[in-house]
C-alpha cells in the first residue's frame, strides 16, 4: 500500500498542482475516494500479501514440480539474493545507465520542443505526435526491428567495423550495449514527455532576468532552465528508472540479451514459467520492489523537488 | 517446438514472432511482479498432491469442441479455413473452436495449471503439448483417461511411439505431429557442412552457433555425442552433457540459446549453424532461399511428439477421442503432414502420401522410414525430482549463473 | 564591462535614432532620447506605444533595426544584455522560484564574481526592510515584498542604469502610493539613474524628474511633470496626462500677446506663447479646473475666457471637488472641476450657467484631437505589438 502511494507522489511532478492548504474533509469526498482504495486493495494489496506468503514457501516433501506450502523460510530470500545477486546488480546498473542516456537525449528534445517550438504550435503537436508515435507500433516489433538491424551481417556492424569502432568478430546483438540500447530506446518517450511538460510551461521572462542579471546563456541553463524542469526530470527519470530495473524484454535472449545479459526480470521469468519455483521468483519481485523503493526514495529526498511540487 | 508460418516478407516474420511473444510477455509481466496476480493465484492455487476429479462427460448434448494447439500446426487454405477440419465437422455435427493458444509449454502450463489443479474447465477440451510435458500432466493427473472404444483408428498408432514411459498402452494421450532436433548450417557460408554436434564446437563457428532453450533436445544431441542412451541415463551423463552446453556458452563459442526465434538469428546470419528442428528448416529454405541444410548429426537425433491430450476439466471428452479418430485415418493425417511438414504418427499416412505426392512422401524429415528412425531417440521421461534439479541445472547457464 | 566593480554613481543613456520595426509594423521610429546621469526619467504612454519595447532595447533583450544606444557615452548597441551595466525590475518581477529570497538577491553579484556577494544581498534585502525574509522562497511573499525583492535583486548590482518596467502595475492602489516613495527615495540614497516605464500618469509625475510622453513609437512631448501638465503641446498629451476641454476653431485675430480664436461663434484668447500654431485652424484648451461656474452671465472682462449660457447636464460629488458636465450649445460638452470651498454641490443638475477662466490659463496645441474611432484602431495595434514583441523574444532565444 505504502508503495502504491508512493508511486503515485511522483505525479503532479508531471503536472505540478501545488495544493499546499488541506481540504476540509467530507463524506462525499470519503465515499468518492472508495472505489479507488477498493481497487488498490483488491489488485494492488492482496497480490502483494499473496506474493510476501508466497515467498516464504517452502517445497512440499516428495512433491512435484510447482508443488509449496505456506511455511516461513526466510532462507528462501538468502538462497536468491546468493544466486542472483550479479543478476540484481545488472538490473539496476542496466537500468540506471539506460536512465542516464534517455536523459541525456530526451533532454535537448523536450527543449526543443517544449521552448523553441512554443511559437509554432502546429509543429510543435506534430513533434509530440513523433516523439508518442513509437507507441503506435508494438514494443516488441520495435526491439525486434533494432535486432535486426545489429545482426553480424547487417549494414551497422559493417560501418562499425569498416570505422574500426568495432573490432572484427565482434557482436552488437546479445551484449549489455544492445540490452541498455533497447532499455534507454524503448523508455526514451517515458523521459521526453514529463521533461516537455515541465519545460513547455517555463516562463521565458526567468531566463530574460537571468540574462539581465550577468548570467550567461549557459549559466542561466544550469541554475535556471534546470532546476525549473526538475519536476519533470524526477518524473522521467523514474518513469524510466523503475520500469527498465524490472525489464525483462530487452535483456531476454530471444531479444536484444543473451545469456550474460540476464536480468532480474529474466531470472524471475525463468524461475516462475520454467522451472515453477514460485517462491524463489515472489522473494526475488519482493526484492526488485523493495529495492526500488529504497532507491528512489532517497533519489526523491536527495533530487528535493518537493518545494517544486 | 513449433515452427513459422510460411511467410515471405520480413515483417510478417516479425509480426508473428511478436505475436508468440506477446503471450509470454503478459504472463512475465506477473512473474515480474509488475502485476503479481499470477503468483498470488499460484498461491491461493491448492497444494499437496490430491488429485483432481474428471469432469463428468456432456458431449451427447454439447456437441461442440475446443481444440489449443500450436500455430501453423494444421492444414489452411487461402481463405485461413481448415479443410481437414471442416470435413470433420460436417461429418459429425460437432462445432469445433480451433484455438492456436499454445506457443510455448511452459508459458501454456503457467496459464492453466491452476484450473487443472481444482479439476477445472480450462477452454480447452484437447490440447496438443510435447510429451515431457504431457508426462508431467499425466503424472499429476491433470489429464483424463481416453475410451479406446471411441477411436478405433487408434489401431494405426505407429508402433514405436504406441507405449511410452510415461503412459503405457497411451491409455491417456495420442501422439499428433512429431520432429526431430538435428543440426543445420548455413551451406552458402559453410559449404563443407557438419556431420557431428561436435562439429558445432569448431573455432571457425565461435560466437556464431545457436543452440535451443529446449533442454531436451540441446542436452539430448549433447549426450548423443557423448556416446549416452538418451532413453535411459543417470545425472553423471546428464552433467557430463551439461558441462559441455555451459563451457560453449562461457567461452562465446554458442552465441545465444533461443526458443522459435533462432530461425531468425539464422534467416540473418548472426548464427551460420544451430542444433535445430526438423521442420523449420524446410520452411525457412522456402521462405529466405535454399540456403540451409539440416541432417541428424552421426551420433543420432532426438525424436519429439506433441500429444494430444483431454484436460482434466473437460465435458467434452467424447468428442475429442471423435477428433483423434477422425485425424488417425491415414488419409486426413497424409493430407495435414503435407501441409505441415511434420512427422506423423499414422501408419498408412505414407502410402496415402505417395498418392497425392510422391516426392514429399519420400521426404525422411516427414515419413520417415526405418532407418531414418532408427537414428532418433526419444529423451527418457524425467522424474519429478530430475525435472527440478536438471531444469535449473539448465536455466542456470541460460541466466549466466 | 569591468567584473566585479560598481559604477561609480550612474550613468546618461543617449538613444540616437532608434528604429525597431517588427515584422509587420514598427514599433519604434527614428527615436532620440537624452535622460542626464543620476536623474529619474519616467518614459510615459499607453500600452502598445513602444515604451516597453525601448526598455528591452536598452536592456539589450532586443536589438534596434537601426540607430545606436550609447551608456555612459559608451556605444552598447550591441553588447549582450548579461554584458550591459544595466539592471531590469520586471513587471512580472521574474522572481527565480525555486531560489530563496536571498538568493535571487545575490544572483547578479554572484555571476559578476563578488566574495561577499551574501553580504551584499543582505545589506541590499535591508535596505528594502526585507532582510527578515531572506530564507523564504518568492511564492511565500506578498506582492509588494515581492517588487521590493526585485528592486532589492537589481540594485544590489549598482547597475549605471536602473530599468523599471511597470513594477507597481500589480499592487494596489495604497501600497503604489506607498512603493512610489520608496522607490524615489531609494533612487535618492543610491544616486543612480533611474528609468521607469509606465502607463500611469500620476505615478510618473510624482516620482520623475523628467516624463517623456510616448505615443506610437514617438516621443510627444517631454519635460518636467508639471510642464507636461500645464502647457501640454499636443491633444494626446493633454488628454493622456490629465483631462482638458478642447476647442477647435479658425483664428481670428493674432495681433499683439493673444490669438483670438472663433468656436463656434464664440470668441476664445489664447496667450500667444503658449499656442504652438497662431494661423489657421487650431484647437485650443484648458484644464477642467481652472473654470469657474457662475450663476449669471459675467460682465465680459479683459483676460477671461467665457461661454454660455450652458446647462449642467451631470454634477458628480468626490469630497474634496465636485465634476461638472456642462452642455453647451455650438460647443459641447464642457468638464469643470471646482473645490468643493462650502457644503456640497453649488450647482444642481439642470441649472443654467456660465463658464469663465482665465486667458493666461489656456493652451494652444499644434494638432488637432482624433475623432475617438481610432481607439478600437490602437488596441489591435497594442494586442499586434504584444504578440510580435513575443515571437521577437523566442526567436532570440533561439539564438542563444
Amino acid at each position: 500500500m505504502a508503495f502504491g502511494a508512493f508511486l503515485q507522489a511522483p505525479a503532479p511532478g508531471v503536472a505540478a498542482a501545488a495544493d499546499p492548504a488541506p481540504r476540509r474533509r467530507s463524506k462525499v469526498a470519503l465515499l468518492l475516494l472508495l472505489p479507488g482504495v477498493l481497487y488498490l486493495a483488491v489488485f494492488f494489496l492482496a497480490p502483494l500479501v499473496s506474493l510476501v506468503m508466497t515467498s516464504f514457501q517452502e517445497p512440499v516433501e516428495f512433491g512435484d514440480i510447482g508443488q509449496y506450502q505456506t511455511a516461513f523460510r526466510w532462507e528462501n530470500y538468502l538462497a536468491v539474493v546468493e544466486t542472483y545477486a550479479p543478476h540484481i546488480f545488472r538490473s539496476f546498473s542496466y537500468a540506471a545507465l539506460a536512465t542516464a542516456l534517455a536523459l541525456v537525449f530526451s533532454y535537448p528534445l523536450a527543449y526543443f520542443i517544449g521552448v523553441k517550438l512554443r511559437q509554432a504550435p502546429f509543429l510543435q503537436s506534430l513533434a509530440l505526435v513523433l516523439v508518442v508515435a513509437p507507441f503506435f507500433i508494438s514494443f516488441l516489433l520495435r526491439t525486434l526491428a533494432w535486432k535486426q538491424m545489429f545482426a553480424d551481417e547487417g549494414w551497422l556492424v559493417g560501418a562499425l567495423q569498416t570505422v574500426q569502432l568495432l573490432p572484427d568478430g565482434a557482436h552488437l546483438t546479445g551484449t549489455p550495449f544492445s540490452v541498455v540500447f533497447g532499455l534507454t530506446y524503448n523508455f526514451i518517450p517515458f523521459m521526453t514527455l514529463p521533461i516537455y511538460a515541465s519545460l513547455e510551461r517555463l516562463d521565458l521572462r526567468y531566463l530574460e532576468a537571468a540574462d539581465d542579471l550577468y548570467a550567461k546563456r549557459s549559466t542561466a541553463f544550469w541554475r535556471i532552465t534546470i532546476p525549473l524542469s526538475l519536476p519533470g526530470i524526477v518524473s522521467g527519470t523514474l518513469l524510466t528508472f523503475i520500469p527498465a530495473a524490472g525489464d525483462y524484454i530487452n535483456a531476454s535472449r530471444d531479444f536484444l540479451g543473451s545469456t550474460e545479459t540476464a536480468m532480474v526480470g529474466n531470472v524471475i521469468e525463468a524461475n516462475f514459467l520454467v522451472l515453477q519455483n514460485y517462491p524463489a521468483a515472489a522473494s526475488l519481485s519482493i526484492l526488485l520492489m523493495a529495492a526500488i523503493l529504497v532507491l528512489v526514495s532517497a533519489y526523491v529526498v536527495r533530487s528535493g523537488t518537493k518545494d517544486l511540487l | 517446438m513449433t515452427r513459422d508460418l510460411p511467410a515471405d516478407p520480413l515483417i510478417r516474420q516479425l509480426v508473428l514472432q511478436a505475436r508468440r511473444s506477446a503471450l509470454s510477455r503478459r504472463q512475465m509481466l506477473q512473474g515480474a511482479g509488475i502485476g503479481a496476480a499470477a503468483l498470488a493465484l499460484a498461491a491461493c492455487a491448492p497444494q499437496g498432491s490430491s488429485k483432481p476429479t474428471p469432469a463428468e462427460d456432456n458431449s451427447d448434448e454439447d456437441k461442440t469442441l475446443n481444440w489449443a494447439n500450436w500455430p501453423a500446426y494444421l492444414d489452411e487454405d487461402e481463405e485461413g479455413n481448415h479443410p481437414t477440419l471442416d470435413r470433420f465437422m460436417a461429418e459429425t455435427g460437432i462445432e469445433v473452436n480451433y484455438l492456436v493458444d499454445v506457443d510455448d509449454n511452459n508459458s501454456y502450463y503457467g496459464k492453466v495449471k491452476d484450473q487443472l489443479a481444482l479439476g477445472q474447465d480450462i477452454g480447452a477440451d484437447t490440447v496438443c503439448l510435447t510429451e515431457w510435458m504431457v508426462a508431467r500432466l499425466i503424472r499429476l493427473g491433470y489429464v483424463q483417461e481416453l475410451d479406446e472404444a471411441n477411436i478405433p483408428n487408434k489401431a494405426n498408432l505407429t508402433p514405436s511411439l504406441a507405449d511410452p514411459d510415461f503412459d503405457p498402452g497411451r491409455a491417456m494421450s495420442l501422439p499428433w505431429q512429431g520432429g526431430f532436433a538435428g543440426i543445420c548450417w548455413n551451406k552458402e557460408r559453410l559449404p563443407n557442412g557438419l556431420r557431428t554436434v561436435e562439429d558445432l564446437w569448431g573455432s571457425d563457428l565461435k560466437g556464431r552457433v545457436g543452440v535451443l532453450s529446449e533442454m531436451r533436445d540441446t542436452i539430448g544431441l549433447i549426450m548423443l555425442e557423448q556416446g549416452a542412451d538418451i532413453t535411459d541415463f543417470g545425472e553423471s551423463e546428464f552433467t557430463a552433457a551439461l558441462d559441455v552446453f555451459r563451457e560453449q556458452v562461457e567461452s562465446g563459442q554458442i552465441r545465444n540459446v533461443k526458443g522459435n526465434s533462432y530461425l531468425e538469428d539464422l534467416a540473418n546470419e548472426d548464427t551460420l549453424a544451430a542444433i535445430c528442428w526438423s521442420g523449420d528448416i524446410t520452411v525457412l529454405n522456402a521462405e529466405s532461399g535454399d540456403k540451409w541444410e539440416f541432417i541428424i548429426p552421426e551420433a543420432g537425433g532426438t525424436f519429439w511428439n506433441d500429444t494430444f491430450v483431454v484436460p482434466i476439466g473437460s465435458s467434452r471428452k467424447t468428442n475429442a477421442e471423435k477428433l483423434m479418430n477422425y485425424y488417425y485415418d491415414p488419409a486426413v493425417a497424409a493430407e495435414v503432414a503435407a501441409w505441415v511438414n511434420y512427422v506423423t504418427p499414422v501408419e498408412g499416412a505414407y502410402e496415402a502420401a505417395l498418392e497425392i505426392d510422391p516426392e514429399l512422401a519420400e521426404n525422411q524429415l516427414i515419413f520417415p522410414n526405418e532407418e531414418t528412425l532408427s537414428t532418433v531417440h526419444v529423451f527418457r521421461t524425467l522424474t519429478s525430482q530430475e525435472e527440478q534439479t536438471f531444469g535449473a541445472e539448465f536455466q542456470s547457464v541460460l541466466l549466466g549463473v | 564591462m569591468a567584473r566585479s566593480t560598481f559604477a561609480e554613481s550612474g550613468a546618461d543613456l543617449r538613444l540616437d535614432g532608434i528604429t525597431k520595426r517588427f515584422p509587420g509594423f514598427t514599433a519604434i521610429e527614428g527615436l532620440d532620447l537624452s535622460i542626464a546621469a543620476g536623474s529619474f526619467f519616467a518614459l510615459l504612454g499607453p500600452s502598445g506605444c513602444g515604451k516597453t519595447t525601448t526598455l528591452r532595447l536598452i536592456a539589450g533583450l532586443e536589438e534596434p533595426t537601426a540607430g545606436r544606444i550609447l551608456l555612459g557615452g559608451k556605444d552598447v548597441t550591441s553588447t549582450k544584455p548579461y554584458q550591459r551595466p544595466v539592471n531590469t525590475v520586471f513587471q512580472s518581477y521574474a522572481l527565480f522560484p525555486h531560489m530563496s529570497v536571498l538568493e535571487n538577491v545575490a544572483f547578479g553579484l554572484k555571476r559578476r564574481g563578488f566574495k561577499d556577494a551574501t553580504a551584499k544581498a543582505h545589506e541590499a534585502l535591508r535596505l528594502v526592510e526585507l532582510d527578515h525574509v531572506a530564507q523564504r522562497r518568492p511564492a511565500q511573499l506578498s506582492g509588494g515584498q515581492q517588487q521590493r525583492v526585485a528592486l532589492a535583486r537589481a540594485v544590489v548590482n549598482r547597475p549605471a542604469l536602473l530599468l523599471l518596467d511597470e513594477p507597481l502595475g500589480a499592487l494596489d492602489l495604497k501600497l503604489r502610493r506607498q512603493m512610489q516613495l520608496e522607490l524615489k527615495t531609494i533612487q535618492g540614497e543610491v544616486g543612480l539613474t533611474f528609468l521607469h516605464v509606465t502607463h500611469d500618469q500620476e505615478e510618473a509625475m510624482t516620482m520623475a524628474d523628467t516624463v517623456a510622453v510616448m505615443n506610437k513609437g514617438r516621443i510627444e512631448q517631454l519635460g518636467a511633470p508639471e510642464e507636461l501638465y500645464e502647457l501640454p503641446r499636443t491633444a494626446f498629451v493633454a488628454n493622456f496626462l490629465g483631462n482638458s476641454n478642447l476647442f477647435t476653431g479658425e483664428v481670428v485675430s493674432a495681433d499683439g500677446d493673444t490669438i483670438v480664436v472663433d468656436v463656434g461663434g464664440r470668441r476664445l484668447a489664447v496667450p500667444r506663447v503658449r499656442a504652438q500654431r497662431h494661423a489657421g485652424e487650431v484647437t485650443i484648451g484648458v484644464r477642467p479646473e481652472k473654470l469657474v461656474l457662475l450663476p449669471d452671465e459675467p460682465t465680459p472682462q479683459t483676460g477671461r475666457n467665457v461661454l454660455g449660457p450652458g446647462r449642467v447636464i451631470d454634477a458628480s460629488f468626490s469630497g474634496v471637488s465636485t465634476q461638472y458636465q456642462v452642455a453647451v450649445p455650438g460647443i459641447g460638452i464642457v468638464a469643470v472641476f471646482a473645490q468643493n470651498l462650502g457644503f456640497g454641490p453649488v450647482m444642481q443638475e439642470g441649472a443654467e450657467v456660465w463658464l469663465t477662466w482665465s486667458v493666461d490659463h489656456g493652451f494652444g496645441l499644434s494638432d488637432s484631437p482624433e475623432p475617438p474611432a481610432t481607439s478600437a484602431g490602437d488596441d489591435v495595434d497594442t494586442s499586434a505589438l504584444a504578440l510580435q514583441r513575443r515571437e521577437r523574444l523566442q526567436a532570440e532565444l533561439e539564438e542563444a
